[in-house]
């Protein structure tokens, strides 16, 4: 065992002494960084009441009918109606930026009322301000259903209380937390793929060979080496997440599943490396490979991204945990059976 | 450059890479591909859920809640005795666990109500009563709010056609009604015509709010103008970059490995006929997948209909993409000059690729919603997309500094493609020094290099931006502008630094104050340049005021001799902060981090004293 442990120890000293890892640390931050601006942004464009209260809209309300709109707009706090007598006079009020859009309606004959809304074009507001169009045009629609309800024969579901919730809760569990998970993973497969073409194309393979190393030895200790990084980096994003305030459910069964993937991912690495040698037909295949599995887990009846929402977020049915279990056999087999390829076959020449 | 020889050299790197792919790594590469193509659409037909079964909610069979709860994947319904759920609906009312995942199902829940609702007016008879409102949007531009520029254009009246566009009603039938009431037909509406909704093909050319183009339906179907659709059709074209790198990034780092570049090296071919015959298969190539996704694109998503539109949607489609091809190539053949080993280039490979994905992907997001989009070509891949022309003031924005930075990099890799310094180990910060330092002829290109380094600047201060966003604005404005001032600072003195290293001056402080100079003149020069291109083809970008408006004096009003004054002020600050890190530089590595330190400070001072008087 402790010849492939130091096998393994090599293979991490090299990476310590480039110290270009540090790269690989950077780009998980820089992703977690980056997406948390991405959903912190959008989600502040798409729903802003999350992140400014304070924001009331202000719409310009015009045409006939204007009036029947008005008592659904001043009934939340965060809307405010101004009514218009003649859309031109709402229109030049908008144009200055005095109101945020306007709302002109009609009724038809049918007494189906037609709004024209006007929203701003082209700058930052234009998200903010056509969501709100859609909520109050909403609350209006229900408004007008309530009304006519006679006419109906299908009753619409009363809505659920609103709650405040930041839209960003749901997104840290279904994409951060499994992005920062699996990111390493990869990463860990396809170095995985390079240390042993590396040893190919430098031909120091043939210096490991005559060590009293087994090749089964020198395959085991390079994947201990790069199969023991992912998780580590998975564990230490989870510490770093709940000592921000994110609670972790299921930190030991998530790691377990991250150690069943990571160990999958860097048996095929090696694998194909082992196969192919050059490293750029292994990569390429390698990470077109990576893709190939790593899209067909969302056939399954749970991908392992889900699965990592759900443990995190801590309502994993049965079937999570079944499917844990499954990850871990199938890897381990995956392992095994290469082992026994390269038990038999050797290293090559 | 001789073309014959460049020709030649790029036909060695094809049939070399021809001889490697034998008939086994073909096979399992076209294997490979199948199953891509045969899972592709079967997992897009499945959908991409991320969100499946994360909460869980006790409602009875025969609450009309339940059908809500059960048709939507992100709930699971149990029952509501039990104790461990989120949500709980009873007869006496709804209730949430108090905690941030008990809040945020209620709020899941209400949309999905809100959504089943609609599902279930959609099969009411009476199409009015189910749907008493009908909207259409339309996108008019505010004049600037708060002040600012003249007030004129205040003046103009509505366009004929926004108000009373009368004419549609009577359209009964279920689901939202879709009569064109004739506003502008540009930009085909997805939301209105099919069902409810949209579903099917991904629809391009949906709210085009560039010209107005408007939507209507129910108010449900009112969405904000965001390319999503576009932009997962745009990625397509940066995807297949990131596998050709990884094998331009192999065939350059081969060359490194026992010395097998040197046979190219002493034969009669300049760096540049080597360094251009290896890279042309690569771009062809590039070019090549580009040219096939964009017309596959084109095709099956027209814009409008015509071989001829087609053949332009992808023909601007695929000359926006070549510059992110190039920069690609180019970033990844620096790297691959400066990696030691595989695994090195391997991390280096995976930073460049998500570095510059997201540089060209996210600000295609704000695509109509910010300016700031235009500076990524993928904006101009989803415009032309959607059918809107580009003209060729937008294309030089947007891609310039891209061919400005490809070629900065080529410049710096290839001054590293030589023996002494190919073939030796040393780690990429030294490698790196190298690379600047044979760029450097004398005190002038000092300047020059100073004045290249803009476009990197501005990509580090835009990250620095993006990765600052998420902080409250007390504290990420004055990170913010320490982090621009430390970018900006590095850039101005890196190169002295590497030229001290390597001896190339006199550590006199005579040498010190003019290389000093230098660099701050070609910075102020270089952001100058870049400041005359910001007011031709971004006039209102407010983004960038916060960032760069500072020290470029832009967009600041006042008397023409404070301007005269802020124009020069940068000038006095770029020498004085680069002769004091050029002092550092002339003695060693911690009087060069010390008087960096310095330098950052001045310079945050300086930004921190024109934000708060003119901002």
């Amino acid at each position: 065992m402790d010849k492939r442990l130091t096998v393994a120890g090599r293979e991490l000293a090299s990476l310590r002494s480039e110290k270009t890892i540090v790269l690989a640390i950077l780009i998980q931050l820089f992703v977690a960084a980056f997406s948390s601006f991405l959903a912190v942004g959008l989600v502040s464009l798409y729903d802003p009441g999350s992140v400014s209260n304070q924001f009331v809209v202000e719409f310009g309300v015009t045409g006939e009918d204007g009036e029947d709109l008005v008592p659904v707009l001043e009934a939340k706090d965060g809307w405010r109606a101004v009514e218009y007598d003649t859309e031109e006079a709402a229109m030049r009020d908008f144009r200055r930026g005095e109101i945020h859009a306007v709302l002109a309606v009609e009724r038809g004959d049918d007494g189906r009322a037609h709004v024209w809304a006007t929203a701003p074009d082209g700058n930052v507001r234009t998200t903010l301000v056509v969501t709100q169009i859609r909520d109050a045009l909403e609350a209006f629609e229900r408004h007008e259903r309530d009304r006519l309800s006679s006419r109906l024969e299908r009753t619409p579901v009363e809505l659920p209380p609103d709650s405040s919730s930041s839209p960003y809760f749901g997104f840290t569990y279904t994409v951060l937390i499994p992005l920062l998970t699996f990111l390493p993973v990869f990463l860990s497969g396809s170095v995985a793929v390079d240390a042993i073409a590396e040893e190919y194309d430098r031909g120091t393979l043939e210096l490991l060979r005559v060590t009293p190393l087994t090749p089964t030895d020198i395959v085991d200790g390079k994947m201990l080496a790069m199969g023991i990084l992912a998780p580590v980096q998975a564990g230490a994003w989870l510490a770093l997440l709940s000592f921000n305030g994110t609670q972790i459910a299921n930190p030991v069964e998530i790691l377990l599943l991250v150690t069943g993937l990571s160990l999958a991912v860097v048996t095929m690495g090696a694998a194909t490396a082992l196969a192919f040698r050059e490293r750029k037909q292994s990569q390429f295949l390698f990470s077109m490979g990576v893709l190939v599995v790593f899209s067909a887990t969302y056939l399954l009846p749970e991908s392992p991204p889900n699965a990592v929402a759900k443990l995190a977020i801590g309502s994993p049915p049965t079937l999570t945990h079944a499917m844990v279990g499954v990850y871990l056999v199938i890897s381990a087999v995956g392992f095994l059976a290469l082992r026994r390829v390269v038990g038999r076959r050797g290293l090559g020449t | 450059m001789k073309a014959r020889k460049t020709l030649r050299i790029a036909r060695w790197e094809v049939s070399k890479n021809a001889g490697q792919f034998d008939r086994r790594t073909v096979a399992v590469a076209a294997a490979v591909l199948l199953l891509v193509a045969v899972l592709t659409p079967l997992v897009a037909s499945q959908g991409i859920t991320l969100d499946d079964g994360i909460y869980r909610v006790g409602v009875a069979e025969d609450s009309p809640y339940y059908d809500p709860v059960a048709e939507d994947p992100t709930f699971v319904a149990v029952s509501p005795e039990t104790e461990n759920a989120d949500v709980w609906i009873r007869s006496d009312g709804i209730r949430a666990t108090d905690t941030q995942k008990g809040r945020a199902a209620l709020a899941e829940l209400r949309t999905t109500v809100e959504s089943y609702n609609d599902r279930l007016m959609a099969a009411e008879a009476d199409g009015s009563a189910a749907f008493p409102v009908e909207v259409s949007v339309e996108y008019v531009e505010q004049d600037r709010v708060g002040g600012g520029g003249a007030s004129a254009p205040a003046t103009r009246t509505p366009d004929e056609g926004e108000v009373g566009l009368g004419g549609s009603d009577g359209s009964g039938g279920d689901g939202s009604p879709g009569d064109e009431s004739g506003t502008d037909a540009s930009g085909d509406n997805s939301g209105t015509g099919d069902g409810d909704g949209q579903v099917g093909a991904p629809s391009v050319g949906s709210q085009g709010s560039l010209f107005g183009g408007g939507q209507q339906g129910t108010p449900s179907d009112v969405a904000p103008p965001f390319p999503f659709e576009s932009l997962v059709l745009a990625f397509a074209f940066v995807l297949p970059m990131n596998f050709v790198i990884q094998a331009y990034a192999s065939t350059i780092l081969d060359e490194r490995i026992n010395d097998r570049g040197e046979l190219l090296l002493v034969s009669p071919v300049s760096r540049g006929d080597i360094i251009a015959g290896k890279t042309l298969p690569y771009l062809l190539g590039m070019v090549a997948i580009a040219s096939v996704t964009a017309v596959g694109i084109a095709v099956l998503t027209p814009a409008a209909d015509g071989a001829v539109s087609i053949a332009t949607t992808a023909g601007t489609s695929v000359l926006a993409v070549i510059p992110i091809a190039l920069l690609f190539l180019a970033s990844s053949f620096v790297g691959a000059m400066f990696a030691r080993s595989f695994k090195e280039l391997t991390f280096v490979t995976v930073t460049l690729s998500v570095f510059l994905t997201s540089y060209a992907f996210v600000p295609a997001i704000f695509t109509n919603v910010h300016p700031v989009a235009s500076i990524s070509p993928l904006t101009l891949v989803v415009r032309a997309l959607r059918g809107t022309a580009v003209t060729l003031g937008e294309y030089a924005f947007s891609t310039g500094p891209l061919y400005l930075s490809s070629a900065v990099l080529f410049a710096l890799g290839a001054g590293v493609y030589r023996e002494e310094d190919m073939f030796t180990q040393r780690s990429v910060p030294l490698k790196f020094l190298d690379a600047l330092n044979g760029q450097i002829s004398g005190a002038r290109s000092v300047a020059k290099l100073s004045a290249l380094s803009i476009p990197f600047v501005f990509v580090g201060e835009l990250l620095a931006v993006a990765l600052l966003f998420a902080l409250p604005v007390e504290l990420s404005m004055p990170i913010l502008l320490i982090a621009i001032a430390f970018v900006e600072e590095v850039a101005k003195s890196v190169h002295v630094y590497a030229g001290f290293a390597h001896a190339r001056f006199a550590r006199s402080l005579r040498s010190v104050g003019i290389l000093g100079f230098l660099s701050g003149l070609g910075f102020f020069l270089g952001e100058k340049a870049v400041a005359v291109a910001q007011l031709v083809g971004l006039p209102d970008l407010e983004l960038g005021r916060a960032a760069f408006g500072t020290v470029t004096g832009l967009g600041v009003e006042t008397s023409p001799l404070v301007l005269a004054g802020l124009l020069f002020a940068p000038l006095a600050l770029h020498a004085v902060t680069a002769t004091t890190t050029a002092y550092g530089a002339s003695r060693d590595r911690r009087w060069y981090a010390i008087t960096l330190v310095w330098a950052t400070l001045v310079h945050a001072a300086y930004n921190l004293t024109v934000v708060s008087h003119l901002g």
